[in-house]
Parts: structure tokens; sequence; C-alpha cells
């Protein structure tokens, strides 16, 4: 099976909020991890980052990023031991960028006038990733009830008209 | 070669005015809307409509297939029409089933693709999807209409104009899922695609091409040939709720290029110097056919029925104004604009696109800035205090509220686990507020300029400290480079009308007709007087504010 990115990447933002995420941070997480995965990386960073929240990499990196692009694109990110995934966030920026991994647990990221990498197809072959965020992202709905079945959009006409 | 000369335009409308709630509530469909952009260029493209595949009962239930040349790449709609019993039709996006589903495919499908959109098109979200679906959609019957055009035609008669002119549509769609949605393709793959570029434009093109299989299987089923006119009348309903409304908060900057377009356009026109007599002709001629929409236009609810009697008084005072005293005057539509601009909200918008309307040869380029191309990031604030400026400044309307008094956050946003639908609950009287969705921006905001500190701080240590605030803090640094991204109200307010929302969003589409059901969810019309397929490139009027001329 293939998932789109659009829909990997809504799912990975919901699942962030369902383990504990802030609004934004999830946001970029989505970002990231549909990235990650379109481009073939470890679907088990994602899993390790998830399961860290509500505190971890989900929550530095996105400050990591607001560091970089203050720095105008050079800086040392501290990886959180997630190098895969911390590339994939700084890919997010659509920056000329050269990332360099010096440890598991840090990049060197310089500007460049190469562009960046193409955008990656369709994403394959992480069930068990999708599954696990299917169950976090659960928790961000509100269970069904009478009263809310009742206000909701579209309640109580006839629409046979 | 393309004129870059930017042509001369008046001050933009202040976002403060623009960017309120009611006011994006009183939007009306202008020449900037999507589906006017893709009838430009289905126009510009001489695009012909062909149906390779007819496979429908005398019952009309089966599948046809649709296929058209768009920017060098061909598209196909494929239709499938089902059985639905009564009980189970409902616009809810909790409903399970539907009269029709539909998919627009990239290339010509063959026989093996028919078969399988065939079999998953009417499972919709219960089904997986492939990259060569572009867009999912379905749309239920107008049973009445549906049943009174089929009736008719096979009586060996037309269908009653009035019939139809009430209703305006044989179906509705329900959902128009594009970008990813359960495994169709990203809107990236035909995101630098001629012709499907611009926002919405492949639903769009979905909508169009389901109007004319509505057409097609009514005359089918009626044995008979609907006169153009009542056709060209009869375009597509849809039924909006909740689920269309968080789109504008969560794209911000798609909302922002959308609005800076439509302000533009407003500002180029009310800068025109003078009107030729072609031109003064064509907008009286659009504003009496305004008046006869408004005429057109009636609703069960009685609130709205009354905002629209009201406009229809005060329009008749707009359209008098065409005069060719007034057009001689330095300035003329400035003029009549800040006239129409004191008689409120409705008459203001409903002004706003009349005044574009004879004008494409000054706005229509306007519409290629409104997709949401990867624009450079906002500047970045380094420090707490240049931060703070900055909300006051974009955020001024956010601040001096107490959120935690009801009529302040009455409302929570949230997803129900119920097919995933999105409501509006009401946080002291229901649970699940401790899941609501982050659409509080006015809140957040507040919240973050409550959390400053006094001192001067880096803000990267600020939010070391309060990573709960980036997301305000990435709005407020958006607004600077970006306008109109920000509703100014705060949508948790006990009384705020998503409907405003909805309709803001539905006329960027070009829907017309509001029809609002509640608070909540509205159905509208798109396509109503448009082109029909077999006269896409030569029929030069694309439907504003349409009136039935049978």
């Amino acid at each position: 099976m293939s998932w789109s990115r659009a829909e990997v990447q809504a799912l990975a933002t919901r699942a962030a909020r369902g383990a504990g995420a802030p609004a934004a941070q999830a946001v970029h997480f989505g970002r990231a991890a549909a990235l990650h995965l379109a481009r073939g990386r470890p679907a088990s960073e994602v899993s390790q980052a998830l399961a860290a929240l509500p505190e971890g990499p989900v929550l530095r990196l996105p400050l990591a990023l607001q560091r970089l692009r203050r720095a105008g694109g050079g800086d040392e990110i501290d990886t959180g031991g997630l190098p895969d995934l911390a590339r994939s966030y700084v890919e997010t920026l659509g920056m000329p960028l050269t990332i360099r991994e010096v440890s598991p647990d840090a990049l060197i990221v310089s500007p460049t006038k190469t562009a960046p990498l193409p955008d990656p197809g369709r994403i394959t072959g992480c069930e068990a990733l999708i599954a696990e965020m299917t169950e976090l992202a659960a928790h961000t709905l509100v269970p069904e009830s009478d009263v809310s079945r009742q206000a909701g959009a579209g309640a109580g006409v006839t629409d046979t008209d | 070669m393309k004129d870059l000369v930017t042509p001369p335009q008046m001050p933009l409308r202040p976002t403060g005015t623009v960017m309120r709630l009611a006011r994006m509530g009183a939007m009306f469909p202008t020449r900037l809307s999507f589906l006017r952009t893709l009838l430009r260029r289905l126009a510009r493209e001489r695009v012909e409509v062909v149906r390779p595949v007819w496979s429908i009962c005398a019952q009309g239930y089966g599948h046809a297939v649709y296929t058209l040349s768009l920017g060098g790449h061909r598209y196909s709609l494929v239709a499938v029409a089902t059985a639905l019993p009564e009980a189970a039709r409902t616009d809810r996006v909790i409903a399970e089933a539907w009269d029709t589903a539909y998919v627009l495919y990239d290339g010509v499908p063959d026989a093996g693709e028919i078969a399988r959109i065939c079999a998953t098109a009417p499972r919709q979200e219960a089904a997986r999807f492939t990259e060569r679906d572009l867009v999912l959609s379905r749309a239920n019957k107008s049973v009445r209409l549906f049943d009174h055009v089929v009736g008719s035609l096979r009586a060996g008669r037309q269908p009653d104009p009035a019939e139809v002119q009430k209703t305006g549509y044989l179906m509705r769609t329900t959902a128009v899922y594009g970008n990813g949605k359960f495994g169709i393709a990203d809107r990236a793959a035909i995101a630098a695609r001629p012709g499907l570029s611009g926002p919405f434009m492949a639903e769009m093109l979905t909508v169009w091409l389901i109007r004319h299989f509505t057409h097609d299987l009514a005359e089918h089923m009626g044995g008979g040939t609907l006169d153009p006119a009542i056709k060209r009348h009869l375009g597509i309903g849809n039924a909006t709720g909740l689920g269309m409304a968080p789109f504008l908060v969560t794209h911000p900057v798609l909302l922002n290029n959308w609005m800076a377009a439509r302000e533009t356009a407003l500002a180029r026109v009310r800068a025109v110097p003078a009107l030729e007599a072609e031109q003064v002709a064509q907008l009286t001629a659009l504003a009496t056919r305004a008046a006869g929409h408004l005429a057109e236009w009636q609703v069960p609810d009685t609130a709205h029925q009354a905002r629209i009697d009201q406009l229809r008084s005060a329009w008749a005072g707009v359209a008098s104004r065409i005069t060719p005293e007034m057009c001689a005057a330095p300035r003329p539509l400035d003029r009549l604009f800040r006239a129409a601009a004191t008689g409120g909200p409705d008459l203001e918008e409903l002004t706003v696109a009349l005044l574009l309307e004879p004008f494409g040869a000054l706005v229509d380029d306007l519409a290629e800035g409104m997709a949401d191309p990867f624009d450079p990031p906002p500047e970045q604030t380094t420090h707490t205090d240049k931060l703070r400026a900055r909300l006051e400044t974009a955020f001024a309307w956010a601040l001096g509220r107490d959120y935690d008094t009801p009529e302040h956050c009455r409302r929570f946003w949230y997803v129900s686990a119920a097919k995933q639908e999105p409501r509006l609950g009401d946080r002291f009287a229901e649970p699940g507020a401790a899941l609501e969705s982050p659409l509080d921006v006015a809140r957040r905001v507040a919240a973050l300029h409550a959390a400053l500190p006094d001192k001067r701080t880096p803000v990267l240590e600020f939010l070391d400290a309060h990573p709960e605030h980036l997301f305000a803090v990435e709005r407020v640094e958006m607004a600077a480079a970006y306008p109109y991204a920000e509703i100014r109200d705060n949508l948790i307010a006990a009384d705020c009308l998503p409907i405003d929302l909805l309709r803001c969003k539905l006329s960027f589409f070009g829907a017309a007709k509001f029809d609002p059901k509640s608070d909540l969810w509205t159905r509208i019309t798109l396509f109503q007087g448009a082109p029909l397929a077999e006269e896409v490139a030569t029929r030069r009027d694309h439907g504003w504010l349409p009136v039935l001329q049978a």
C-alpha cells in the first residue's frame, strides 16, 4: 500500500498532538515526518520521536530550525539522537543547505548554492508506523455522543429537497 | 511580450475592515473566483469534452467516463451512479452511501482502472485510492427537481423554469476531496501543470464535469433533450459544513494571497480614470442582472432572507447611480464604490464583485498569484521587545478581552470520533474541550502577550522556556509579511458564526445562492449559468450571478 504525503503529514501532525505536542510543534513534526518517510528514511526515528513526547526532539527541533534561520542557514543542530529525522526537519525549510552528520547527535548545516533535493514521491512500507500514528491520532478525537451528533453541521434537516 | 507595468491603483482597503468575520460572511463570487479562472482557461484552450464510456441503465445506474485535454495533459472523470435507499440519503460527512461517486483520473483509464474506480469510489472514505486519482467526490440527487426534470422529459416537455430556478441543480456534492486524501495524488503532483496550478483547479474541473454528467443522466433517463438555457441554469449544488472552516485558519498564507488578489483588483478598478461607453453599458447590464439574481435568491432562513431583501432594496440605489453623468466624472468606479460602502457589508461586497466583472484585462492576471508557492518565510524577530511591538501592532484586535469569560470562550472546535467530522462544541455544556483544535488564534496570541517578559530577552530563549507559545510567535511573525493572513475575530467567542468562514471560502470558489441551514452549514450553487461543455470555447458569458432566461 502507498500513502500520499499530505495524508501522512496530516496523520503525523495529529499523532504528535495526540502524544502531547503543542500545536505548532505538531505541525512541524507532521511536515518533517512526511518528508522523512517519503525519502525512505527510517520509520523508527519517527516512532522514537513520538515516544519521547511530551518532551524530546519534537519540541526541540522546531526551535533548532528557528535558530538556524536566524543564523542565515549555518549552525550545528542537536539531533537528540535522531540524525535522519533532524535532517528531514532541516529539509522542510526548502533552503539550499549542505547538511553533514558529524555524530548521531549533531548535524552541521551550512548554506550552499546547490538546489534543495527534488520533491519526493509517495510513501510506502511503513504500515506499522501508520498504525501507531493512527492510534495516537485517535487521542485527539472527541467521542461521539447524542448531543454532539445533534450539534453537528447538517443535523436535523431533510435532504431530499 | 507581456506588459509588466503594474496598473495604477487606489490604496487597499484596511485589513481591519476586510478581515472581519461579518465582512467575510458577506462576500460574493467575482471573476477571480476559482471556477471563473478555470472557465477562462477551458475557453482559451478550446477544450473539448468527450464521453468514451456510457454504461448507464434505464434506471440511471452504472458508470460513465468523460475525458478532456488541458494544458497538455489528459484527464478523465469517472462517474458511478448507484441505487441509494431513501433512509440513507444525507449530506452529512457521517453518511456512508450516496447516489453518485466520482474520481477525476490522471489520464484515460483502461477497463481495469475503470473497474477499480467503480468498486472503490462509492465507498469514498472507506476505500483507498492511488496517485492516478486526483480528486474524489460524491453527490446526492436533489430528488424533487431531479424527478421533475426526468418526468418532464419523459412527458415530452421541458421542466418548469420556476422549479429549475427554485433549486438550481440536479445534484449536490457533499465532499470534494483533493490533495492526497485517502491515498489520492498529492497536490504537489499537479501543482506545476498548466491549467491546474491555481488553487482548487482540479476540484473545480471535477465539479464542472460532474455537472455535465448530471445533465446527461437526466436526459438519458428522461429520453429527451433539455433546452440549453434551462440546462445552463442547472449548476451543481453543494452542502458545506464545518469541515471547510478550519482551512482558512490553518492556511494563512493562502488566505492572504486570495484576499490580497481581490483587494488589489478592487484597488485597480477604483483607480480607473474614466469609462468608455461600452464599459458603462456593461456595468449597467450587469447591475440589472444582479438585481434579477437577487430576486431569484430565496432562502427558507428568515434572518438570511431579511438580509437578501434589504440588499435587493439597497441594490436598486447602486444601480441607479450608474448613469452617463456619473460615469463621465473622474474615477467613476471609485465614486460608485464609496457610495456603496456606506450601505453596509452586503451592499459593499456585491458592489466589489460588480466592479471587477467588466475589467478582466485589468485584474485577471492577479489570479496567478493566488496559489501558495514556496514564498520565503516571514522575517523573524530576534528579541521579545520587537516581538511585542509587532504583536501589539498586528494583533491589537485580539488583546484587551478576558478569554476566561464565557462570552469570549464559549465555543470550542473539535473533531468527532464519528468519521472525524469537525464540530463546534459549547465549552460549558459539552465534554471534549480538552481535545480542542487549535483555531483559537486570538486567545493564543493574547496569552503570548501576557507571557512576554518585561526584560528584553532573545525570542529563542523565551521559547526554550515556553515552547507552548511557538504557535503564537509564528502567527505574529507572519503578520508583517502577510497582512491578510489572519481573521480578525475571536473564533471561540459565543457569538462567532462559522457560516461567515464558509461563505468567504465558498465565494472564492465561485459559489452563489448561499442558503444557510444553520450557523454551521450552508447549501450553495456552483457553475449555475456557466457555459456547458459544448459551448465552453465559444460562450463569453461565464455566468456571474446568473438569471434564468428560459
